[in-house]
């Protein structure tokens, strides 16, 4: 199954070739033949890595402890659920596995747009080929999955052997949620590739209209949904697993997932200026290539070793790879832009400073500098050490001290934003929608000072959060009001049908919320505390309100590993309320050990317990650390509002079709308005 | 009138906003247990933890990863490095000077404000104000495209107006009250 899913990868690298190379013909030529055969062989391609995926898999699934990959991340006992997640726990999977979700990508976009965009296609064709191509490369010659395992012999020559059993995983991924974090986080990254073609693409072929613009923001908002899933995943990976307390800790290996989605996330805003004004449209551009750039960049991050990372499992030599890719994008880029640059030039301009358009402007401004920031910050230590010769490190306590302000001024543009008009916003518009919530925000932040709360950023947080609500609120009330006068359909029922009839509009305000929800979440930091102990079996902790005594520990032999746990029963005031069993996992294949944290999660707090070990001192206690950190799970529940919202954007909208009584007499429609009749409508759900 | 009828529909979507957050009140933390750090620990949070197996500070070393999820041997050295030193009276700069005497700027946990550390902060300052130009810049470009455009004749009529450009001007209206 080794030659054969080498053998897959093979023709999928020549396959590719041809996508490329006969793709560009096609465009030359404008042959229709090489046109279908160059798209067929993207095709093919896809299918080729389908299936070099699935042979790495059925390695694992079959044990075969001759493949060395397989040796490396697997053994007998692993469980059948991590044998999934085993293909991208080194380098060498992992790269296949970029490949394989790529694969997905262009297979949909080249069958789905098959009979669609002709003269856009080609040019999509060969950009995404030229990505599998680079790869491929390295699947097939620098990193391949499926080198057989290999030990010198007694005359010194490498021998072919299959040993009895694998090394086993890394604890670290031994956890359900690795088996679904890295897949979204790489469906993100792999995502962006697509919005990048298609903007390339109508650069290079100065594609006429604006239906790329429409292809391109829908394919960004589905790598956007996965890269948010997958960094809110790997923040609670990190969270359960990691026994540290928190889940964001500025690794730059997270700096590197958060790089594309801050601007993935400019861009869905300024898109919309493009769509509605015709205006942005070079710093559009921009923003698609710099995310795509953002994503091998970070990918080179995370790849290369050049800075140090908890996510050191993944790291090797090939970072020069990635330099190179990075440098024949961006030249690509370069030159697609300076020859065409005219066909960038905006439509319109800007009627007044106090409009959407200026907010969106803002709100670009704001991603990015936070962008710059957190690219500085990670590629700091590195430039310090090349240009004065010794490391400067930049810790989490920069990345917070300047990204909370931003963030801060992000979260009030979030309830401006939507209430300003297209154009101008009128003095009179504006006090109409902002004084009530701006009230409300500054009423609650009196409140919360009042109630004892005296973190600044805190406050402010929970007083925007305030704001920001109370302007969706606003919008979703104003609007369903509308429907609900006219159709006579309850409160409730006339949001959901106000929100499907403008799914972009109204998913995008859920987004929000949930972004409000995960503010509230990150703002609950600023409370938390901790405390460690030595305890012995009868001895209790006290953290806040909760009183922890430690009942006795037990070891648990399983297949893949021993866990010693603790069991923990919480009281408050003197009530019994929860069981809680911290444990920490000894695997025997590879020595490692393992935390599993046990949480007991109220939206209030999370009382968070960890065995960190036995005392170091020589007593061999049990030792506990439990931490109280407030508000974590409005991060989570707030994720997934974010995902709900941008499915709901996703999904065509249901809209109330005008039918005019008089439909047998024909007549322009602009006339009759010109001249002030009224036709006589009735109202008819469709789809667009 | 009218103004005054609208400003009240605001408020009630506002006031329901609000009832919403005033539910959620008793969710928010207890604001007064905030655990203040005794002043070794606060000072160990400026230089990390130099074990060289963690990217944590010395006062927040938790040592993921390791055998024991804690302050590791390293971390609580330091810490009582500090601590004996804030004994014999040093003050907080001296002490964290000490330390960078001792392991070189690596051991801070943010850059120091001066020489080249510094440029770390001016990056992002930097960044802002170049942005914040650029966007200025942009807006007083596009204000400056503004040409006048001919106030409409009588109410009964629109002459000069092709249907092209009024069909025109209702998509873009459509597309402006869209989103």
């Amino acid at each position: 199954m080794d030659v054969f899913g080498s053998f897959a990868l093979v023709l999928a690298f020549i396959c590719a070739v041809y996508a490329f190379v006969g793709g560009i013909a096609a465009i030359v030529t404008r042959h229709p033949l090489l046109v279908k055969s160059a798209r067929q062989s993207g095709i093919a391609t896809c299918c080729l890595i389908f299936i070099a995926t699935f042979s790495i898999e059925y390695l694992f699934f079959s044990d075969n402890f001759a493949s060395a990959y397989v040796v490396s991340h697997s053994n007998r006992a692993l469980d059948t659920f991590y044998k999934i997640g085993a293909l991208w726990a080194g380098q060498e999977g992992s790269l296949l596995f970029w490949s394989f979700l790529l694969a997905i990508y262009v297979f949909s976009v080249l069958v789905a747009y098959r009979n669609k965009n002709g003269e856009l296609m080609p040019y999509v064709g060969v950009i995404l080929a030229g990505v599998q191509i680079f790869f491929l490369t390295l699947n097939n010659f620098v990193a391949s999955p499926f080198k057989a395992l290999a030990v010198p012999g007694a005359n010194g020559a490498m021998e072919f052997v299959a040993r009895s059993d694998g090394n086993g995983l890394t604890p670290l991924l031994q956890y359900p949620e690795m088996v679904i974090h890295p897949p979204n986080l790489y469906s993100g990254y792999t995502g962006f590739t697509i919005p990048f073609a298609f903007a390339l693409a109508a650069l290079l072929a100065r594609y006429p209209g604006e239906k790329w613009i429409h292809l391109t923001r829908k394919w960004t908002m589905i790598a956007w949904c996965f890269q948010s899933a997958g960094i809110l995943l790997g923040a609670h990976w990190a969270y359960a697993v990691l026994g540290w307390g928190g889940y964001w800790g500025w690794d730059p290996v997270e700096n590197a997932s958060l790089l594309p989605w801050l601007t993935g996330t400019a861009f869905l805003h300024s898109v919309m200026m493009q769509e509605k004004r015709g205006m942005m449209k070079v710093w559009n551009v921009w923003l698609v290539f710099s995310t795509f750039l953002l994503c091998i960049t970070g990918t080179f991050l995370t790849r290369s070793g050049v800075v140090s990372s908890v996510h050191a499992f993944a790291q090797s030599n090939i970072g020069h790879w990635f330099v190179g890719f990075l440098v024949v994008i961006l030249a690509t880029c370069l030159v697609a832009y300076v020859k065409n640059r005219d066909y960038l030039k905006s439509e319109n301009q800007l009627d007044s400073i106090v409009s959407r358009e200026s907010s969106f402007l803002f709100n670009n401004l704001i991603l990015l500098v936070s962008c710059v920031a957190v690219l500085a910050g990670t590629l700091f230590p590195v430039l310090s050490e090349a240009v004065s010769g010794s490391k400067i490190s930049v810790g989490a306590p920069f990345f917070n001290k300047v990204n909370i302000p931003l963030g801060l001024f992000l979260l009030f543009l979030t309830g401006v934003g939507p209430l300003l008009a297209w154009r101008k916003t009128s003095a009179e518009s504006l006090k109409r929608n902002f004084a009530w919530p701006l009230i409300l925000g500054l009423i609650g932040g009196v409140i919360l000072f009042l109630a004892g709360m005296r973190e600044v950023y805190a406050l402010i947080c929970f007083a925007l959060c305030i704001f920001v609500t109370a302007t969706i609120f606003m919008e979703f009330y104003r609007g369903a009001k509308v429907i609900r006068t006219r159709s006579g359909a309850s409160f409730l029922t006339s949001a959901i049908e106000l929100t499907m009839r403008n799914t972009r509009r109204y998913g995008g305000y859920i987004v929000h919320m949930g972004m409000v929800l995960i503010f509230i979440g990150l703002a609950g930091a600023a409370f938390k505390q901790d405390v460690q102990k030595e305890m012995q079996p009868g001895s209790s902790m006290q953290l806040g309100k909760y009183t922890m005594v430690l009942q006795g520990l037990d070891t648990k032999p399983e297949a893949n590993y021993t866990g010693h746990r603790l069991i923990m029963e919480v009281f408050v005031a003197n009530k019994p309320i929860m069981m809680l069993y911290p444990e920490r996992r000894e695997f025997e294949t590879n020595g490692e050990t393992g935390t599993m944290v046990a949480i007991y999660s109220t939206l209030r707090e999370d009382l968070y317990v960890v065995y960190a070990g036995q005392s170091p001192a020589g007593t061999n206690l049990p030792v506990i650390h439990a931490y109280l950190n407030p508000l974590v799970k409005w991060i989570w529940f707030g994720g997934v509002i974010v995902v709900f919202g941008t499915l709901v954007a996703l999904m065509p909208n249901r809209r109330a079709v005008l039918v005019l009584s008089g439909a047998g007499a024909k007549q322009p429609a602009g006339d009759q308005l010109v001249h002030g009749m009224r036709p006589s409508v009735t109202m008819r759900e469709g789809h667009d | 009138m009218i103004r005054k009828s609208k400003r009240k529909r605001a408020l009630l979507p506002s006031l329901l906003a609000a009832l919403c957050f005033a539910g959620t009140l008793p969710l928010l933390p207890a604001f007064g247990d905030g655990q203040p750090l005794d002043h070794a620990h606060q000072l160990g949070m400026k230089v990390r933890c130099m074990c060289g197996g963690c990217n944590d500070s010395a006062g927040g070393c938790y040592h993921v990863g390791g055998a024991f999820s804690g302050p590791c041997d390293t971390a609580k050295g330091m810490l009582k490095t500090i601590d004996a030193r804030i004994a014999k009276g040093d003050s907080d700069d001296l002490i964290v000077q000490s330390f960078v005497q001792d392991y070189g700027q690596v051991v801070l946990t943010e850059p120091p404000h001066s020489g080249f550390a510094g440029l770390a902060w001016w990056i992002p300052v930097v960044a802002l104000a170049a942005g914040l130009g650029l966007v200025l810049a942009v807006i007083s470009r596009w204000r400056k495209r503004i040409t006048p455009v001919p106030a409409l004749a009588g109410a009964g009529g629109v002459p000069g107006i092709s249907s092209e450009l009024l069909e025109r001007a209702r998509a873009q209206a459509a597309r402006d009250t869209e989103d």
